[in-house]
């Protein structure tokens, strides 16, 4: 480094780190949210947001539907899709040892990247346009308008699904059912319907997610293992079920590899956010604010 | 369960020995690309190239100015077609080796080309070398493969140390002729096997000669964001940043440049994925001006008609045009096929021989290289690459000035100024 | 397995002993040869792993940092000092082991998913800092020199059939340090560990000392793993020996055939590698992904279907079949993690 540290660069990497690590955390909710509610790890999550990639992109490719536009029905699709994939495949594996588990979304997310493949081809395809390309001015430092406005979303997103945990009859659901199964279906609670919908709002969240990410990066088949391991990071450092605690961890990531890929060395920023892992889990087995 | 166990393993088993049987009149050569997984796509343009340079082997081609172009098959072996024997290997090194294996062993394949990828390219050579096979190497840069002391390895294409020559012969170039006076440079290369090689050459060459290297950056390709690498980058304020990246980190750290408002004099960036015709499709005029390291370009027409004409035939066939890595697959088969044609005769040996006395002239490649003649380590020493610049849309050829079809725009205008 | 009659059991060892070491002899085809090779190779990874994964319920999905290690280890000693590669996969082994103590100590803090994830954190790292790392060659990776042939230096150029039995030899190797294990008081508490764990604590089982012992062998004996990797392809770097696919392949095998059991990984190597090369066979020039799709929903057909394994399948049927009786779902077996 030549220059001495400006109080300016500083600032600007450690927001830069701030706006996608909100992104990372709203990818992490929906995993956060279907361990929490019943215990599975999703394996095939960043594949879930991969799809909301290819649905933005598609949107876009075919009828020029910019992604922010079709983000509503994204959204939807993904939902639908999420509890598609409950009903079909791991409403079979939910009383099975954790290794099934495991392999039943680690098959599925070989199986999604394959179809993938199969009907969009290994390409990188782009959304060459947005309505939200361009750069703004945040504190007088230039920032680029998708990242902030796909930090925004995210922002939005995740606090609307705490909002629907915390003030609805079906979010009171999902929590009693994610405390105490057998209590929740003595109290009438559809366990069933609640997995579905735990599985839906999940795979929605990383259809935003993938559609505010469209907007910048490119889309491919295998997209979705660039996110997966930080948000596997996010979720068990938030604690597994915790939403508030992966939208926190999301930040801290974030800065932490931003930040710590400026001052460290690049080829070691995610060496340090996995670190940081190990070091967090280790110190607090069930995370920053995960339930023992 | 010991039946059913015994009958999987028979049959995954047979499935590797059915052994087509070798027609007399065919030369069968083995071609080794990455025909599914993540590279599939270039896979399949290095299968087409290759065909089309069977093809012209095998036709009647009489007024084409290419090597056995004219006249039916080998004429050396009594006309004799050549056949190639597609194999897959995925990107991955040890399905390399495997195939590899199978192709020499069981598909009897006199020669094998391949591999794209330089780390399958290592265990598939090496499985060449052991069993006494020529193999020819047609796109992997890696200078370590030639490095190796292999009896049996040729690559035809030139590698990542001669790439980095080429970048400072450029330098030097554009300083006396254009009165470009470069001083300080950046590096800011993906973490791979290439990526890192290119830095330590492109770092001992910035001392050799004399420029100022400011920074050296090597990032992770499978980021999700580039802004830590692009801060440092512009603190180290370079004239010129050398970048080799893959196609997600060249558009990543290009929109971060324009986000972060960083223009230095000029990116000189190593082919990959500034050179993928999605680079433009994506960034449309924010990949302007943008300096390129190319081994081939179709604007070289203007100088080998033969170029246009074998493009014609390819776009015929399969509606593409050539590119760096199709032209270099081309070139391979005929440069093989020659080979054998001298030596008269499928004994590896023989062929071995024959390879080490290529001598191609540079007017019957469509390559702009002056030749095709084999040093002691099976390297081509005839071979140079050629600089782009990304101009209204398009990859013009700036470098070498001989074969330049436009005029280089330097500095990069900014950002601010577009 | 262990419900077989004992003379019919023994007689099944032997009849598979005398196939296998036949078997070359009758598939004389390289190609074939060296699928046979793959096939012992990954059985004996799966055999390793489940000494962990599956007897002790620790779920590691960072194995390939051991064979990376092996692979690494043997391979650097080779080319600085010109050891002999059968000193260097001793050397890398106890390597592995002394660096699954250090991930291990930590990690065993963990349970279920936290633990597996953790792995996963850990074979990231490992693979990162040896692709950032000069004297390892870095991502550049690890050339060995094309050498003569023979049994001292563990290189063959023009055939496979020793290669056939060097990995037959570490596959026999690590069953039978694996039954010893089962056998010995170490493999009763591992059992205990995984299926009580809480009584097992309170019985006074240092759950972490039997942890740790199962950890040290399952890692040497995927580190003599990497070794004979290395010297059979002759070229290393972290993109093959250190990936976290390959811990899940590992992890893989074992799981099709069936955890816990002896057996289990052996069929699921030969099943998901005759899958592999099948279908690459079969689909590979069509540059589709055609092949992932099968090998995805296989996956998802056993771990939903039969969490038991190929092998809980094949072993039902002939109970059932003996018995006369309809077969019904298989009960679940494998590591419940908490």
């Amino acid at each position: 480094m030549e220059q001495a540290l400006s109080v300016e660069i500083l600032v600007q990497t450690l927001l830069s780190g701030v706006l996608i690590g909100l992104v990372y955390a709203l990818v992490a909710v929906g995993l956060t949210l279907i361990f929490g509610v019943m215990d599975i790890v999703n394996f095939a999550h960043g594949e879930f947001l991969m799809l909301g990639m290819y649905a933005s992109f598609w949107g876009w490719a075919l009828f020029r539907l910019d992604p922010v536009v079709t983000l509503p029905l994204t959204a939807v699709l993904l939902f639908a899709f999420g509890a598609a994939v409950y009903r079909l495949v791991i409403r079979r594996i939910i009383a099975a040892p954790m290794l099934s588990q495991i392999f039943t979304t680690f098959g599925l997310m070989i199986l999604l990247r394959g179809a993938a493949q199969y009907l969009w081809k290994p390409d990188f395809r782009s959304v060459e346009s947005t309505i939200v390309s361009g750069r703004v001015t945040l504190l007088g430092l230039p920032f680029g308008l998708p990242q902030v406005v796909a930090a925004a979303g995210a922002v939005l997103t995740t606090a609307g699904v705490w909002w629907f945990m915390r003030s609805t009859r079906t979010g009171a659901a999902l929590e009693a059912t994610a405390a105490d199964k057998e209590a929740a279906a003595l109290m009438g609670i559809d366990a069933q319907r609640m997995f579905a919908i735990a599985w839906g709002i999940g795979a929605a969240c990383a259809g935003v997610a993938g559609a505010l990410l469209a907007t910048y990066f490119p889309v491919f088949p295998e997209v979705g293992a660039n996110f997966i391991l930080i948000a596997f990071v996010l979720v068990a450092l938030g604690g597994f079920g915790s939403v508030i605690g992966a939208l926190w961890a999301g930040i801290l990531v974030g800065v932490v590899e931003v930040l710590g890929g400026f001052l460290v060395g690049p080829a070691y920023k995610l060496v340090l956010v996995l670190a940081l892992y190990l070091v967090v889990v280790w110190l607090r087995p069930h995370g920053l604010m995960g339930r023992a | 369960m010991n039946r059913a166990l015994v009958s999987l393993l028979a049959l995954s088993l047979s499935l590797g020995s059915s052994t087509p049987a070798a027609a007399q009149e065919e030369i069968r050569i083995g071609v080794l690309y990455p025909l599914t997984g993540a590279a599939a796509s270039t896979g399949l343009e290095l299968k087409n190239a290759a065909e089309l340079a069977a093809e012209i082997v095998n036709a009647d081609m009489k007024d084409l100015p290419l090597p056995l172009a004219p006249g039916v098959g080998l004429p050396n072996l009594k006309n004799a077609k050549v056949k190639l024997v597609f194999a897959d290997h995925q990107g991955n090194p040890q399905v390399g080796a495997s195939e590899a294996e199978r192709l020499i062993t069981q598909e009897k394949v006199v020669a094998i080309l391949g591999c794209y990828f330089s780390a399958v390219t290592a265990t598939a050579s090496q499985v060449a070398e052991r069993q006494g096979v020529p193999f020819l190497n047609a796109d992997s840069t890696s200078s370590t493969l030639t490095q190796r002391g292999f009896k049996w390895f040729f690559r035809t294409t030139p590698h990542d140390e001669l790439f980095v020559h080429n970048f400072f012969a450029f330098l030097k170039d554009v300083a006396a002729k254009k009165k470009i006076q470069v001083k300080t440079l950046a590096v800011l290369n993906e973490n791979t096997l290439w990526g890192v090689e290119t830095a330590k050459l492109e770092e001992k060459l910035a001392g050799e000669q004399g420029y100022k290297l400011t920074e050296k950056i090597l990032y992770p390709a499978k980021s999700t964001q580039l802004t830590s690498e692009v801060q440092r980058i512009k603190g180290a304020s370079a004239d010129v940043v050398m970048q080799s990246s893959y196609l997600g980190d060249a558009i990543l750290a290009m929109k971060t440049y324009k986000d972060l408002g960083y223009t230095p004099a000029a990116i000189l960036a190593n082919d990959a994925g500034f050179n993928d015709s999605e680079f433009l499709k994506t960034l449309g005029k924010d990949g302007e001006y943008i300096l390129s390291r190319e081994v081939w370009a179709l604007d070289l027409a203007a100088q080998k008609p033969l170029i246009k004409r074998v493009n014609d035939m390819l776009q015929e066939r399969y509606k593409v045009n050539f590119n760096g890595n199709s032209a270099r697959a081309f070139t391979g088969i005929l440069t093989l096929a020659d080979a054998i044609n001298r030596a008269g005769s499928t004994k590896p040996e023989a062929i071995q021989k024959a390879l080490r006395e290529t001598n191609i002239p540079g007017d019957k490649l469509i390559m702009p290289w002056d030749g095709i003649q084999f040093d002691e380590t099976g390297q081509n020493k005839l071979g140079a690459g050629i600089i782009v610049q990304v101009q209204q849309g398009k990859y013009v050829t700036v470098w070498p000035f001989k074969l330049a079809s436009k005029d280089i725009v330097w500095p990069m205008p900014p950002w601010s100024k577009r | 397995m262990s419900r077989l009659p004992s003379r019919r059991r023994l007689l099944a060892i032997a009849a598979a002993a005398v196939v296998a070491s036949l078997l070359p002899l009758v598939v004389k085809a390289p190609a074939a040869q060296n699928t046979a090779i793959l096939m012992l190779m990954t059985a004996q990874l799966g055999v390793a792993w489940n000494l962990l994964g599956g007897y002790a319920g620790q779920v590691s999905l960072g194995h390939a940092a051991f064979f990376g290690c092996g692979a690494y280890v043997s391979t650097f000693l080779l080319l600085r000092l010109g050891l002999s590669p059968w000193l260097g996969m001793a050397a890398g082994a106890v390597a592995a082991a002394a660096l699954s103590m250090v991930i291990g100590w930590p990690c065993f803090r963990l349970r279920g998913h936290y633990f597996a994830m953790a792995t996963i954190a850990v074979g990231e790292i490992v693979q990162a800092v040896v692709a950032n790392w000069d004297a390892l060659g870095g991502a550049v990776g690890l050339y060995l020199p094309v050498a003569e042939a023979g049994w001292r230096g563990l290189v063959w150029n023009t055939t496979k059939l020793p290669y056939y039995y060097v990995a037959l030899g570490l596959l026999v190797l690590t069953l039978l340090v694996s039954a010893a294990v089962v056998r010995s008081h170490v493999g009763y508490y591992l059992r205990a560990i995984k299926d009580e764990p809480d009584a097992a604590r309170s019985l006074g089982v240092s759950l972490t000392r039997y942890k740790l012992v199962a950890i040290a062998l399952s890692s040497a004996l995927t580190a003599a793993g990497g070794t004979l990797y290395a010297q059979k392809e002759l070229y290393i770097d972290p993109g093959s020996v250190l990936p976290t696919a390959l811990s899940i392949k590992v992890a893989l095998v074992a799981i099709l055939g069936g955890v816990s059991t002896l057996s289990g990984p052996i069929v699921g190597a030969v099943v998901l590698t005759a899958i592999e090369e099948g279908s690459r066979r079969a689909f590979g020039g069509t540059g589709r992904g055609t092949d992932l799709v099968i090998y995805g929903l296989l996956i998802i057909a056993v771990a939903v279907f039969r969490p038991a394994g190929i092998l809980g399948i094949l072993e039902r049927r002939r109970h059932l079949a003996a018995r006369g009786e309809e077969p019904r779902p298989a009960p679940a077996a494998g590591g419940q993690g908490t």
